[in-house]
């Protein structure tokens, strides 16, 4: 779960190199989404969220 | 500003992003120190940075594009200035080992930084967003071509790396050993003690 953010990465450099802009950021979007999941489910206690 | 000359500084950009990543694998591989979660997610808006770069190195620079790599750095920043947080306290300890005076996590906060500020610095120069002249080039070649290769291994090389040190769920806070080779049958660290 941790990996999801470099993978969704890696892929969207591969679109990237392939010149397909929207791609790329539909996979920058997923990444930074992959991020916030993440700190999410790691760190409420240091963010002070009581769920 | 040209397109082409800031083509040319967001390779470099993308370059330095990739030297960023490979000291924090040397840390890893050659002093031993596995990245905790929090380094993880900086490592992750690292990347997530360099891909907004990477689109300006391989199409053509925009103010979007410029866009991700700031609001990737916003999430990477906080990320990092919590772990300084965490230890900026007297008597609160340290994670990993300290460089020039800081640990890995004030550089990275401080990158972060520099990331946000030469963007927005970038974003001054409009010239570099009209239309080109001469068409842009299909293929990337020379140096962008080294940059976004070598961003490409290390995005790759982080997942891997990852997967190996967190298997598919969530990493322990104080990670010591890569979860997926412990886990590997005949390794023995699963099995029950032996009886006495």
């Amino acid at each position: 779960m941790m990996a999801l953010p470099f993978l969704f990465a890696f892929l969207a450099v591969l679109t990237a190199w392939r010149q397909w802009r929207g791609a790329t950021i539909g996979l920058w979007t997923l990444t930074v989404l992959a991020m916030l999941v993440l700190i999410r489910f790691h760190f409420t206690d240091a963010l002070n969220i009581d769920l | 500003m040209s397109p082409a000359l800031a083509r040319t500084l967001n390779a470099l950009g993308l370059i330095a992003i990739s030297v960023v990543l490979l000291a924090a694998f040397a840390e890893q591989f050659i002093n031993g120190e596995l990245p905790c979660p929090l380094c993880l997610l900086q490592r992750a808006g690292f990347v997530a940075a360099g891909l907004g770069i990477a689109l300006n190195v391989a199409i053509e620079p925009r103010p979007a594009h410029y866009a991700m790599a700031i609001v990737s750095a916003i999430v990477g920043a906080a990320v990092s200035l919590r772990q300084v947080a965490l230890h900026v306290v007297p008597g609160t300890g340290a994670y990993g080992s300290a460089f020039l005076g800081f640990h890995f996590y004030t550089w990275a906060f401080i990158v972060f930084a520099l990331i946000i500020l030469g963007c927005a610095a970038m974003l001054f120069f409009e010239r570099q967003f009209e239309p080109e002249l001469a068409p842009r080039p299909v293929r990337l070649a020379g140096m962008s071509l080294i940059a976004v290769a070598l961003f490409a291994v290390l995005a790759l090389g982080n997942g891997v790396s990852t997967l190996a040190e967190c298997e598919l769920g969530l990493c322990p806070d104080n990670p010591t050993s890569y979860m997926l080779f412990d886990s590997a049958p005949g390794n023995g660290s699963d099995s029950a003690p032996a009886a006495q």
